[in-house]
């Protein structure tokens, strides 16, 4: 199975003027950008390849999706002349259609599926043809039917998206009874309430369900997240504010003292989505977009961390060239390379990873010393590798999420999970580095090495 | 903004025309008129039919026009708000404070009724 989903620009374009600095494909849907779900169904359909064709610019997307390997999946991007009809667009993707059966997504507009159900069968059986249409777009099946399968009912339907009126309500629709349906961002240890990374949630701040919470949120003191609210990433809420029934979109600042409710709040853009009125707030301290300029902070961590790189060459370069070949001609020294995930997405970092044998003496004192990591340490004044940061994520086409999703991704020598003592892996690890890399600083950064360089040994 | 007293309900009620927009340039102008007009009548009504956009500025020197309003043992209401300015008071929490009618005549007449009763 593969899909083909055509969308033209005209489609979207009014939540271009609604929305404007984010693609329209990638406007979140409770917090999943909106390809995604597409991107999701596609998969439990079984489709194994999904070509995006739009006769707009799909730059953004193509920059989001990349080639799929983050889903499992092939994604392969196409452009197509406004006039074309399905028809046209098809057999100018004749080649990508060849051969197998090809589910046609058509138009703007959003299924409503269900992730538990088995669908990959079902597409299997079901016959070829449109299955099903709205106003402003249908899905359809091309291709062989299995000849001992039969048709049966179909277990999803479409909405269509035309205004920010239906934009919102679908938020809602979903978060009020169909977030199980899908897969949806952030930890829920409990019905109805998804929560992100790094979210500081005071004492006296209240949270009711149903909730989405982005990664990076900040609720100030006695702020309240009135039921049906979705709060994206990179969010500040002040004290005493409430939100109800409100999305706020990414890099959003809620001002103190307020109250959102039934509202789309992005940036300094504030939406009622009932009359389609959106006002531009002039006033930073009520309503505010947040940019995310760390170029500075990013700079000057970089410098410390090489100077510290460097100190550790220094200390380590003599103990190095003495144990390091007496290891290696006892064959306790094993080298591998992997790649990982760079910070840069879609960039990819090679590394020698380095094991020691600590089983005797000069071994154990190999590994105190931490001359596994030594040669990292020049990776580090290259630029490639921070001195503390993440711990490199190895490239895991099977991965659904890669950590170029996660704000401040760097891997790094060694790990703020090593400093803290946390094992390897897992998504506790995941929360550590990630509020160490938001939240540290270069001296900050330093300590945790030293700390890092006791816990290995410890 | 343009000001004229309506004495059809049997008390002088100042009717102030807010027009385009009120802003940091222009709070201080209202504040600073409203205590002039306090001498001609106690009670108000805002129209904000004409009113395209207001900061919080002009939100809180039109907050500041209630409380001096109260002072003196009057009111203050708003009448016509747009959607726009309705969202920032909505948003500010500003509307629990005044009444809000939908505009100029029903807002008089709300002042009648407090009149007779």
């Amino acid at each position: 199975m593969k899909t083909l989903i055509v969308i033209r620009e005209q489609e979207y374009a009014w939540l271009r003027d609604m929305l404007p600095g984010v693609h329209p494909l990638l406007v979140p849907v409770c917090n999943k950008p909106f390809i995604e779900f597409f991107i999701d169904f596609s998969i439990f359909t079984g489709s194994k390849a999904i070509r995006i064709i739009s006769d707009g610019l799909l730059g953004e997307v193509e920059r989001y999706c990349e080639n799929g390997s983050r889903w499992g999946v092939e994604i392969s991007y196409g452009s197509m002349q406004p006039a074309d009809e399905l028809p046209t667009v098809i057999d100018k993707n004749r080649r990508f259609c060849l051969e197998e059966r090809v589910l046609i997504i058509k138009g703007f507009l959003f299924i409503h599926y269900d992730k538990k159900r088995d669908y990959t069968t079902l597409f299997a059986s079901l016959p070829s043809g449109e299955l099903l249409s709205c106003c402003h777009g249908s899905i359809t099946l091309t291709g062989t039917v299995k000849p001992e399968s039969s048709s049966a009912d179909i277990p999803f339907s479409l909405t269509a998206l035309d205004t920010v009126g239906k934009y919102y309500s679908l938020c809602m629709e979903i978060l009020r009874s169909e977030l199980t349906n899908y897969v949806i961002p952030g930890y829920s240890s409990e019905a109805d309430c998804y929560i992100g990374r790094n979210v500081v949630i005071p004492k006296s701040a209240e949270i009711k369900k149903p909730v989405i919470i982005g990664n990076n949120v900040q609720l100030l003191a006695n702020t309240v997240i009135d039921t049906n609210s979705v709060i994206g990433n990179n969010v500040i809420v002040d004290r005493e504010s409430i939100i109800s029934g409100s999305i706020v979109m990414d890099n959003t600042y809620i001002g103190e003292h307020l109250e959102v409710k039934n509202k789309i709040a992005a940036g300094n853009l504030l939406i009622d989505p009932e009359s389609g009125t959106s006002i531009v707030m002039e006033d930073p301290h009520l309503l505010t977009g947040m940019t995310q300029s760390r170029a500075a902070g990013t700079l000057l961590r970089r410098m410390v961390h090489a100077l510290a790189a460097t100190f550790m060459i220094l200390v380590l370069l003599w103990p190095y060239l003495l144990l390091r070949p007496v290891l290696g001609l006892q064959g306790k020294w094993k080298r591998v390379r992997e790649t990982y995930y760079n910070d840069l997405p879609g960039k990819t970092v090679t590394l020698t990873k380095t094991t020691i044998d600590s089983d005797e003496p000069l071994g154990q004192l190999a590994k105190t010393l931490s001359l596994d990591r030594f040669t990292l340490l020049f990776r580090v004044l290259s630029g490639k590798l921070a001195l503390i940061g993440y711990h490199p994520v190895p490239i895991n086409p099977a991965l659904r999420i890669i950590p170029n999703n996660t704000t401040g991704y760097t891997p790094a020598v060694f790990s703020y999970a090593e400093a803290e003592d946390w094992p390897e892996i897992g998504i506790d690890t995941e929360i550590v580095e990630h509020y160490y890399a938001v939240h540290g600083n270069p001296l900050k950064d330093i300590a945790m090495t030293q700390k890092a360089l006791f816990n290995r040994n410890h | 903004m343009i000001f004229h007293l309506d004495t059809s309900t049997g008390q002088s009620v100042g009717i102030v025309t807010l027009k385009n927009r009120i802003d940091a340039s222009n709070s201080s102008e209202l504040q600073k008129v409203f205590t002039q007009w306090l001498q001609q009548a106690s009670v108000f009504i805002f129209d904000c039919k004409e009113l395209d956009f207001i900061d919080s500025s002009g939100l809180g020197a039109i907050v500041s026009c209630l409380r001096k309003a109260l002072e003196q043992h009057g009111d203050l209401k708003l009448a016509a708000l747009g959607p726009k300015v309705s969202m920032i008071f909505e948003l500010t929490k500003a509307k629990k404070l005044f009444s809000i009618f939908s505009d100029a005549t029903e807002a008089l007449q709300s002042f009648s009724t407090v009149g007779t009763k």
